[in-house]
């Protein structure tokens, strides 16, 4: 009997203090200017499970992703490989009252702008989802952090690089010329089981313009990548593989609070280790956000300005060119609107200029909530590439699409 | 009989309360609490009379001055997990941030703009923060009024924040026990915008705990209404619970 109550309470117990949730999309994308080679569309089935435990002190936290491709499903099409199953978070984390373990698969959000965090690094992204939505790959680490009053000292052991697959040539966002392979097992100085080493310290100041600082020190594989080939002395290449380096990087992101304008910056100096085609580089991101309020029935506007700048250091190594880096020396001017309707619906637009190679890139998001459960949301993207210079846009040539996603929540 | 009268007018005038102490005692008895936790209920209802609700749970830390809450959407189930956290101070903006658990984003947020309406309804930011009577300026003048035959003090104040979104404030209190019943809302135009009915008191000996607020928007004929539901109060939260680390959680 007590056998029973242990073999049926003990679950129900734990069953208690789990949450479910997720989301299962519906994610359409039409594409009115694509190479001829490519699908001139795409529907996938999307699907984000994640399970949550707490008990006290202690989380148990599993994030699963799923997708399926439409044209995976037909026999006679040329499949674009963008269906899988892929576990992005599974981990245990410990509080106790001044620090915290945590250990297992996980993914770690830093940055400060709006368009694109250049600091966001810990994880690698994944090409087979969409270029414009950020998909991470979860990575196995150990983390212990401290916590002082306003603050946190934490230091991140990351225990493997994850190989980054790709779709296949027919899916409109595979970069790679035709008749050249991807070979997704990555290449590295030390094995991929290197582990690398991060340290970071974070906080708020209490001034009267307060500042959100974090400063971060790397020491182990960069997040930027280049490629290697088969190329020999006689033969062309098949064949891509990228290949991750060691470096020494130091990288801040940080939020200063004037009024009703959020002042940011994010920067990073990369100081490569040994390596014969990559040179230390800097990258460095400063923003503008200021939001005006009280527009009719309490809608806001949220008015974004940010610059980039990408620079390498050593002379007959890449450039940016070779290391496909988009957003060199790049302004992004954008505004959110926000209706402030029992819907949450809010609009998001910009445009992208490439001030060195003349790229633009513009593109207006909009969602909303229906019948409390459902989430539609519309998107429109136009890239104009480079026409002189052999870009990583020049490859996607010029890009048009329009986006539906539906979305069910849960 | 003059002389009389006049005595019985000054006798009442030294003991009568002025604005300032009525809202002074109207903080003290809803002061005390130490910290809260509950689950809110917030009902937005449009013109045509269709309702949208979501939940939230809500820890309050209560300062000397400057109250710490962290607030977690329950419902709607695509919002379910993005929080709220906030400290609030007298003499300098807010600091406020918001965790976005799609991203596992925190955003620094600024709340320079009291007015900005708070998630879809007819709150604005600064309805929803902490009383404190060092917020406001109050007109000397405190009315004796009678409300649905019980006596209240009706009395105005005037923010003094250059950033808030009112120009003043007439406020209905039961003069018994100097609970807010009503509080009206001006606009930047001088005009009324808005005004809460406040009910459902919870007594817990000496402290008082608001149990519903109903936001009615004059201008745009919408309606938000808030209930609390299964709260506690002194349940040992220290200033630590409301750490940033605690978003992420």
């Amino acid at each position: 009997m007590r056998l029973f109550f242990t073999l049926v309470g003990l679950p129900l117990m734990l069953l208690a203090d789990l949450e479910v949730s997720g989301h299962l999309d519906l994610d359409s994308q039409i594409y009115l200017s694509v190479p001829k080679s490519k699908h001139n569309n795409s529907f996938t089935l999307k699907q984000t499970l994640e399970l949550n435990y707490t008990k006290d002190d202690l989380t148990v936290f599993s994030k699963l992703y799923a997708q399926e491709d439409y044209y995976d499903t037909l026999s006679q099409e040329e499949h674009n490989e963008r269906t899988f199953i892929r576990a992005d978070e599974l981990y245990l984390k410990y509080d106790f009252a001044d620090d915290s373990i945590k250990l297992g698969k996980s993914v770690e959000f830093w940055g400060a702008l709006e368009f694109r965090n250049i600091v966001n690094a810990f994880n690698p992204e994944d090409f087979r989802v969409d270029m414009f939505n950020t998909s991470k790959l979860g990575v196995w680490n150990l983390a212990y952090s401290y916590f002082t009053q306003s603050g946190e000292l934490s230091l991140i052991v990351k225990l493997n690089e994850p190989d980054q697959k790709m779709p296949t040539s027919p899916y409109v966002y595979y970069f790679l010329p035709e008749g050249i392979a991807y070979e997704e097992s990555l290449e590295s100085s030390q094995g991929t089981q290197r582990p690398s080493i991060y340290l970071k310290y974070s906080g708020t100041t209490e001034s009267e313009y307060p500042l959100d600082y974090a400063f971060i020190y790397e020491n182990g594989y960069d997040s930027q990548r280049y490629f290697t080939t088969n190329a020999t002395a006689i033969s062309a290449p098949t064949e891509f593989r990228q290949k991750a380096y060691l470096v020494n990087k130091f990288m801040t992101y940080n939020t200063l609070v004037v009024d009703a304008t959020l002042i940011k910056l994010e920067a990073m100096y990369v100081k490569v280790d040994g390596q014969e085609k990559v040179g230390d580089y800097s990258h460095i991101a400063f923003g503008l956000e200021h939001t005006l309020e009280n527009f009719d029935n309490g809608a806001a506007l949220g008015l974004i300005a940010e610059y980039y700048r990408y620079d390498t250091y050593e002379d007959d190594k890449y450039t940016d060119l070779e290391l496909f880096e988009t957003m060199q020396n790049d302004i992004f001017i954008g505004a959110r609107y926000t209706f402030n309707n029992s819907e949450d619906s809010s609009v998001v637009g910009g445009v992208v200029a490439d001030t060195e190679y003349g790229e633009q890139t513009y593109y207006l998001q909009y969602e909303s909530r229906f019948m409390e459960a459902f989430k539609v949301a519309f998107d429109y993207y136009y890239v104009q590439p480079s026409t002189s210079t052999l870009t990583a846009y020049s490859l996607l040539e010029t890009h048009q699409r329009v986006g539906l996603n539906i979305a069910w929540h849960f | 009989m003059k002389i009389l009268t006049l005595l019985l007018f000054a006798m009442s005038s030294l003991f009568s309360l002025s604005n300032y102490e009525a809202a002074q005692k109207s903080e003290a008895v809803m002061s005390g609490f130490e910290d809260a936790v509950s689950k809110m209920q917030m009902t937005l209802i449009n013109a045509r009379g269709q309702q949208k609700s979501r939940t939230m749970k809500m820890q309050v830390l209560e300062g000397e001055d400057e109250d710490k809450s962290l607030m977690e959407f329950l419902t709607p189930a695509d919002v379910k997990g993005t929080k709220f956290l906030s400290y609030e101070h007298i003499d300098k903006d807010d600091d406020q941030w918001m965790y976005l658990p799609a991203l596992k984003r925190v955003k620094r947020i600024s709340s320079k703009n009291k007015s900005g309406a708070f998630m879809g309804s007819e709150f604005s930011y600064e309805d929803l923060s902490a009383f404190n009577v060092k917020k406001y300026t109050y007109a000397d003048k405190l009315e004796e009024v009678t409300v649905d035959g019980v006596a209240m003090y009706k009395g105005e104040s005037k923010p003094v924040s250059k950033y808030s979104g009112y120009t003043k404030l007439i406020t209905w209190m039961n003069a018994e026990n100097f609970l807010i019943f009503k509080v009206e809302y001006y606009d930047r135009k001088k005009k009324l915008l808005k005004t809460a009915y406040f009910e459902e008191y919870k007594n817990y000996g000496d402290v008082n705990r608001i149990g519903k607020i109903t936001m009615k928007n004059i201008q745009n004929d919408k309606t938000t209404i808030l209930v609390w539901s299964d709260e506690k109060i002194k349940t040992g939260l220290k200033a630590k619970d409301f750490h940033k680390r605690y978003l992420k959680r």
